[in-house]
């Protein structure tokens, strides 16, 4: 019926993949030093002494947050299409899920910036 | 088509009453969890921003969501993020090594790995939750 779509669908198939075993590797290391390393109470000073002057925790996160927004709303996507909304509503759904995901980006990456 | 003209709800209780499997209930976990996580994304990147207007505004928001409450709630949040991450990389497998037949005994594995998880899970956060 309409070739181009089915083959966006797929493409967002496996990026969900290829995004999905990143992330595995990201949280990971996410978690465990946020919720399994660091003590109870996190603060400013905390996240400064981690992150302050380290070019690689600012590569995670430069990646991180990207990768997890697209895949988030990548997924969203995924359950809005299942439910099969008219051509108009497909549109008006991805533009925003587009918005969302980029300005999320910019702003995640900004939120770190006071701790580098 | 006929998904139309029915609520969402009563979509997810068809396709539950339709295929009563181990597939069908994780498909549905995994939507739940991938749901809540994405909501939990945004409102976690909300807060950690409260550090671009200084210091105190990022200590003040980190007490509000550091209470015994919230960390009892993080347990929910590592059992979305174990159970999605673990059933995420089932699907993964199954598709990318074409191990169709094998994912119900990957599942098995997956759960294992997450029991195990949720022990070390409990034996971290509960304490925090009784620390206050």
């Amino acid at each position: 019926m309409n070739q181009k779509q089915s083959f966006s669908s797929a493409y967002g198939w496996f990026i969900q993949r290829i995004t999905g075993i990143l992330l595995a590797f990201f949280l990971i290391v996410h978690i465990n030093v946020l919720h399994f390393g660091e003590k109870f109470f996190i603060d400013f000073n905390m996240v400064t002494q981690r992150l302050e002057g380290s070019f690689l925790w600012a590569i995670f996160y430069i990646i991180f947050i990207p990768v997890v927004l697209f895949h988030g709303l990548n997924g969203i996507w995924g359950l809005v299409e299942d439910y099969r909304p008219s051509q108009g509503a497909q549109k008006t759904v991805k533009v925003l899920l587009w918005i969302l995901g980029i300005v999320g980006t910019f702003y995640g990456i900004l939120a770190i910036t006071p701790f580098l | 088509m006929y998904q139309k003209k029915l609520g969402i709800i009563q979509y997810y209780f068809d396709e539950w009453a339709l295929n009563r499997n181990i597939g069908t209930f994780s498909w549905l976990l995994h939507r739940l969890t991938g749901v809540i996580l994405t909501i939990y994304l945004f409102a976690h990147i909300l807060v950690v921003s409260s550090g671009l207007w200084g210091p105190e505004s990022f200590n003040s928001w980190l007490k509000v969501v550091q209470t015994p409450l919230t960390h009892f709630l993080e347990i929910f949040l590592m059992i979305c993020i174990g159970f999605h991450l673990l059933n995420g990389l089932r699907i993964t497998i199954a598709d990318f090594f074409l191990a169709t037949k094998e994912h119900k005994a990957i599942f098995w594995v997956a759960g294992a790995i997450f029991a195990l998880f949720m022990i070390v899970t409990l034996s971290v956060f509960l304490p925090r939750v009784f620390s206050h």
